[in-house]
C-alpha cells in the first residue's frame, strides 16, 4: 500500500512537470499580460504547478475561454471566517485534551529483565 | 504591486521582517541545542540527530502557532497589522523548517530499512484502527504537504491566476494542516510522560492560538453589520458617520462588502475586497489621493476603483446616494475600473 501511494506521489509529480513545461512556456503568456517579457520569476512556479496541475488547468481553461465572472475575484472568503475560526477553535483543543488522555504511565516499581545473556564488548 | 513579475517584490520593510524572523528562529533553533537536554528532562541520552529533528519540529510547530496568531490578532487590534504584511514569507520559511525536522527523521529512524525511506515510514505502522499506538507519522506527512503547497503556491501570480477567493480556499488548508500537527506532536512525541515542558510549550501555544481563533469568531459575528432589504439600494449609514480620509464598510445581502470612502468632502464607494489578497480595503485610509490597502499597501482610486499608473490592479466600484443625510449603495456592483461621480457631502441636509 505504501509503495503504490509513493507510486501514485511520483506519476502526479511526473505529470505536473509536463504541464509546468507547457504552461510556463505557452500558457501564461497567453493569459496574464503581466508575465510576457518576465522569465525569472518562473522557475519558482515549476513546484506549485506540479503539485496543483489539475487546478492549473482548470484555471487555464477558464482564463482562455474568459468564460469566469469577474464578480467572483471580489467575493472574498472572510465571510466564512468566522465559522472557520469557530471549527478550528474547538478541534485544536479537542485534539490536544483527547490525545493527552490516552498518555499511559509505567508502573513504577517495575524493573526490566535481562531475558539473554549480555554480549560480549567490542574491543 | 504589479506590472511585470519578479522572482521576490524586496523592499526595506521586507528585509526587516524576514530578518527579524530568521534571526528568531536561529536563536530558538541554538537556544534548544543547548538549553534542551536538562530542561527537557530527557530521561535517556539522544543523539544529535534526535535532538536536531526534535529543535526543527518544535520550532516549525512554534513558526505556525504564531503565523496563524497573526490573523485573529490583526483582526482584533490593528496594531497587529505590519505582522501581517510579509507572512507568506514566514510561511515559506516554516515550511523548509518543517522540511529539515522530517529529512533529520527519516535519516535516523529508516536510515537502515531495507526498503526506501519514504515507503518505510508510511508502512512500518498501519495500526490505524486504535489511537494508543496510532501513526501519527501520516498527520505529519500530511502537513509538511500541505506547507508545502502552499509555499509553492504564495507568489503573487498565484493570486492572480488562481484569482483571491481560490488562492485563499486553497490557503484555508492551513487550519487543517495545524489541527493535523497538533494530533502529530500530541500522539507522537508526548505520549512520553516524562516530558512536560514540551507538553506545556505546545499545550499553551495550541491553546492560546484556539483562544485567539473563537475571540476573533466572536469578534467578527458581534460587529458584522449584515443588511437585509431586497431593494436595489440599500441605506447603510448616516453620512456624518464617514470620516475625512477614511471609510465606512457595510455588508450586502449577497455577503459583499463595500467601503464607502469620503475624500475632499465627497462620497465614494469602492469594493472592500483589495484585487491583491482580498483584504479590507475600507480598513485603509486614503494616502496620496488613493485608499491604502492595509495589508499590502496596494493603491485604487475611489472614484473608479484603479491602481495610479503603471499598475493594473482594479476593483469594482459601486453607485451611491444621498437622501436626507443616509448614504444608500446601490448593491449592483459596476464592472472594475468604472468611473462613478462622487456625491458631495455638502449637499447633504441633515
Amino acid at each position: 500500500m505504501a509503495a503504490l501511494l509513493i507510486g501514485f506521489g511520483e506519476w502526479w509529480l511526473y505529470i505536473g512537470l509536463g504541464v509546468a513545461a507547457i504552461f510556463l512556456t505557452i500558457g501564461i503568456d497567453r493569459i496574464d499580460e503581466d508575465a510576457r517579457g518576465a522569465y525569472i520569476f518562473r522557475p519558482l512556479l515549476i513546484p506549485g504547478v506540479m503539485l496543483i496541475w489539475p487546478l492549473v488547468l482548470w484555471r487555464w481553461f477558464k482564463l482562455e475561454t474568459n468564460s469566469e465572472s469577474w464578480r467572483k475575484r471580489y467575493q472574498p472568503q472572510r465571510a466564512s471566517h468566522a465559522r472557520l475560526w469557530l471549527v478550528f477553535g474547538i478541534i485544536i483543543p479537542v485534539t490536544f485534551l483527547a490525545a493527552m488522555s490516552f498518555r499511559q504511565t509505567p508502573p513504577a516499581d517495575f524493573e526490566p529483565q535481562r531475558l539473554s545473556e549480555a554480549g560480549e564488548t567490542a574491543q | 504591486m504589479s506590472v511585470k513579475y519578479i522572482p521576490v517584490q524586496w523592499n526595506n520593510n521586507k528585509w526587516f521582517y524576514d530578518a527579524v524572523m530568521i534571526v528568531c528562529a536561529a536563536a530558538y533553533l541554538l537556544t534548544f541545542l543547548q538549553l534542551a537536554p536538562p530542561v527537557l528532562d530527557h530521561a535517556r541520552p539522544v543523539t544529535p540527530d534526535i535532538l536536531n529533528a526534535r529543535a526543527f519540529g518544535t520550532c516549525a510547530f512554534l513558526m505556525l502557532s504564531v503565523i496563524l496568531a497573526i490573523g485573529p490578532l490583526a483582526r482584533l487590534d490593528r496594531r497587529f497589522l505590519p505582522l501581517l504584511y510579509n507572512r507568506r514569507h514566514f510561511g515559506v520559511l516554516t515550511a523548509f523548517v518543517a522540511l529539515t525536522h522530517a529529512t533529520f527523521i527519516l535519516n535516523w529512524y529508516y536510515a537502515f530499512s531495507p526498503t526506501p525511506k519514504l515507503e518505510a515510514l508510511l508502512g512500518a505502522n498501519v495500526s490505524y484502527g486504535q489511537w494508543l499506538g496510532f501513526p501519527f507519522e501520516i498527520f505529519g506527512v500530511f502537513a509538511l504537504l500541505v506547507l508545502f503547497v502552499l509555499a509553492a503556491t504564495s507568489h503573487d501570480f498565484w493570486l492572480k491566476f488562481l484569482s483571491p477567493p481560490i488562492w485563499k480556499g486553497l490557503h484555508f488548508l492551513i487550519y487543517p494542516a495545524y489541527a493535523a500537527i497538533v494530533a502529530h506532536v500530541a500522539l507522537g512525541s508526548l505520549q512520553d510522560r516524562g516530558d512536560l515542558t514540551t507538553a506545556g510549550i505546545v499545550g499553551f501555544a495550541a491553546f492560546t492560538v484556539s483562544a485567539l481563533h473563537l475571540a476573533a469568531a466572536f469578534y467578527e459575528w458581534r460587529y458584522g453589520d449584515p443588511m437585509a432589504q431586497a431593494d436595489p439600494w440599500a441605506e447603510v449609514c448616516a453620512a456624518s458617520d464617514i470620516e475625512e480620509g477614511f471609510a465606512k464598510v457595510v455588508r450586502l445581502t449577497n455577503n459583499e462588502r463595500v467601503a464607502i470612502f469620503r475624500m475632499d468632502g465627497k462620497l465614494s464607494a469602492i469594493s472592500n475586497a483589495c484585487a491583491h489578497q482580498n483584504g479590507p480595503l475600507g480598513e485603509g485610509r486614503i494616502v496620496d489621493g488613493c485608499v491604502t490597502c492595509p495589508w499590502h499597501g496596494f493603491q485604487y482610486r475611489v472614484t473608479d476603483g484603479c491602481s495610479p499608473a503603471p499598475f493594473t490592479e482594479k476593483v469594482p466600484t459601486y453607485n451611491l446616494r444621498v437622501e436626507n443625510g443616509v448614504v444608500s449603495v446601490n448593491r449592483t456592483a459596476n464592472p472594475p475600473g468604472t468611473y462613478v461621480e462622487p456625491v458631495p457631502v455638502r449637499e447633504i441636509k441633515t
